[in-house]
């Protein structure tokens, strides 16, 4: 059965994306043999979008579907731009692409030249690259480097950037490479921060561990429990650890930034409210399509 | 002399013992740990370290928590463990959050100043902290007679101080001939 994930003319973020997924059949469900992302003329996808995209992409082909990605205005539109994130370095070979694979990469020829900064990287257990994240937080300060807090942003953002692409190595369980993105936009003053991998998601290691490491904790539903995750730092290794989730989240909080964590079929995006991560303050999406994995975004609004 | 008598200071430059001037994440902190370790065991005669940040750019807080935090909460009680060479606020706040998380105070020296990061003495002990901070060496009987305490109220405090790490403290012969504990700041 053929599963189309219809996109608007429009900026495609993390929201948007989901708003797309939910109104499909659900690529990953068990009679769909067939994916096709149509993006039409005027579709812009942004970062933390675009690897929510390349995650599922490639979990589906992982998975022996035929998936197609079909871009209306080809190279001139969003696909170029795809293609300057480094988005089809990292696309599995067995995704066809319409009306064909960008016959070089942009993200390699543009890499470091252009003022709206905007890469993706790979995150691979079995080649470890430990430069990554002081490679994505330098690039994040070339970007806003007329900015006062220029400095404090770099080592926030290398502190989140190192903390999850280690949580990634540490929990995610899975062949399927995962990624690490960013993208500065709007003169330096908005910044998307995002990382995906398509393993277990965060509660599917944690709930099994809550009985004996915190059982007062459950009892919390799912969405209670991630917000808890931010705040308290909880791991399935016990009290003493989960500090690095809890880590990034304040970084992020000192600068506003909204938190948006996807997990295979649940989504939470929370507002930093009187300097934390509230539940009360969190907008919860419940039986959402099938996504693998665990994929968290940080939005940015950083003020001139 | 040296308040804890046959105390031995050392300075561990962290920077000889990582790959790359930035440190992050649990499987890096423990290849770095197991060298750390090697360092204290192959100095078993010092009983303060202290843990140079010199030419180390950043550690974020899993990779503090698996190495200077983890090194200090085994060693608590026996040796100590306290930061130099370090303003970075941003590695301040990583190392802060990973001492806060594994319950291990961790004081960081500048000069003669230290600030404390990590687990915070409780209100109950705060005072007594304080009042061992400002000396080189306290015996609980001072601090007793300062605060108008009993002498086993101010022994419990030290005794709390001590085992949760923020303090160190050796035997001596006290005046009345049997043996009391003289307490002294990490540093």
């Amino acid at each position: 059965m053929l599963c189309t994930v219809s996109f608007p003319a429009n900026w495609i973020n993390a929201s948007r994306f989901e708003a797309a997924l939910r109104d499909s059949c659900g690529p990953h469900n068990n009679n769909t043999t067939e994916v096709v992302f149509a993006f039409p003329v005027g579709c812009k996808i942004m970062v933390d979008g675009a690897i929510r995209l390349l995650s599922l992409a490639n979990q589906l082909a992982y998975t022996t579907r035929r998936v197609r990605l079909n871009f209306e205005e080809g190279e001139s539109g969003t696909m170029g731009y795809l293609n300057r994130m480094g988005f089809f370095d990292h696309l599995s070979t067995d995704v066809e692409v319409l009306p064909s694979r960008p016959f070089y990469s942009g993200a390699r020829l543009h890499r470091g030249g252009n003022s709206m900064l905007v890469e993706i990287a790979r995150i691979n257990k079995d080649e470890r690259d430990e430069e990554l994240p002081t490679r994505l937080s330098d690039a994040i300060a070339y970007a806003c480097s007329s900015r006062l807090d220029v400095e404090e942003l770099k080592g926030a953002t290398w502190t989140i950037f190192a903390e999850l692409i280690d949580n990634i190595f540490s929990h995610s369980a899975t062949q399927l490479d995962g990624y690490a993105a960013l993208q500065v936009y709007s003169g330096g003053n908005r910044l998307s921060v995002a990382v995906s991998d398509s393993g277990l998601g965060i509660m599917q290691t944690l709930r099994p561990s809550l009985r004996t490491e915190f059982p007062k904790l459950a009892q919390l539903s799912d969405t209670d429990l991630l917000v808890e995750v931010f705040r308290q730092g909880l791991s399935r290794h016990g009290a003493d650890r989960g500090c690095g989730l809890k880590g990034c989240a304040a970084k992020a909080i000192k600068f506003d930034a909204s938190l948006d964590v996807r997990l295979p079929n649940q989504r939470v995006w929370l507002k930093p409210a009187r300097g934390a991560y509230e539940p009360n303050r969190a907008y919860c999406y419940e039986g959402l399509p099938l996504l693998w994995g665990t994929h968290i975004a940080f939005a940015f609004a950083l003020g001139a | 002399m040296n308040p804890m008598n046959e105390v031995t200071t050392r300075v561990l430059p962290l920077i000889s013992y990582m790959d790359r001037p930035e440190g992050w994440g649990r499987s890096q902190g423990r290849e770095v740990y197991q060298r750390l370790l090697g360092f204290v065991e192959d100095h078993a005669g010092t009983v303060v370290f202290r843990v140079s940040m010199k030419d180390v750019k950043r550690v974020d807080i899993s990779f503090a928590s698996e190495t200077i935090i983890e090194l200090a909460r085994r060693f608590r009680r026996t040796k100590g463990f306290c930061l130099v060479d370090l303003t970075d606020p941003d590695m301040i706040e990583n190392i802060d959050a990973a001492g806060e998380k594994k319950e291990q105070p961790m004081l960081v020296w500048q000069g003669k100043n230290a600030t404390l990061i990590g687990l915070q003495p409780s209100e109950g002990t705060r005072e007594a902290f304080q009042f061992a901070m400002s000396r080189p060496q306290t015996r609980a009987a001072e601090f007793a007679a300062q605060r108008n305490l009993s002498i086993a109220n101010a022994s419990m405090k030290f005794k709390q101080l001590w085992e949760q790490g923020f303090l160190l403290r050796r035997e001596s012969a006290a005046d009345t001939g049997g043996v009391e504990f003289v307490y002294c700041p990490v540093g």
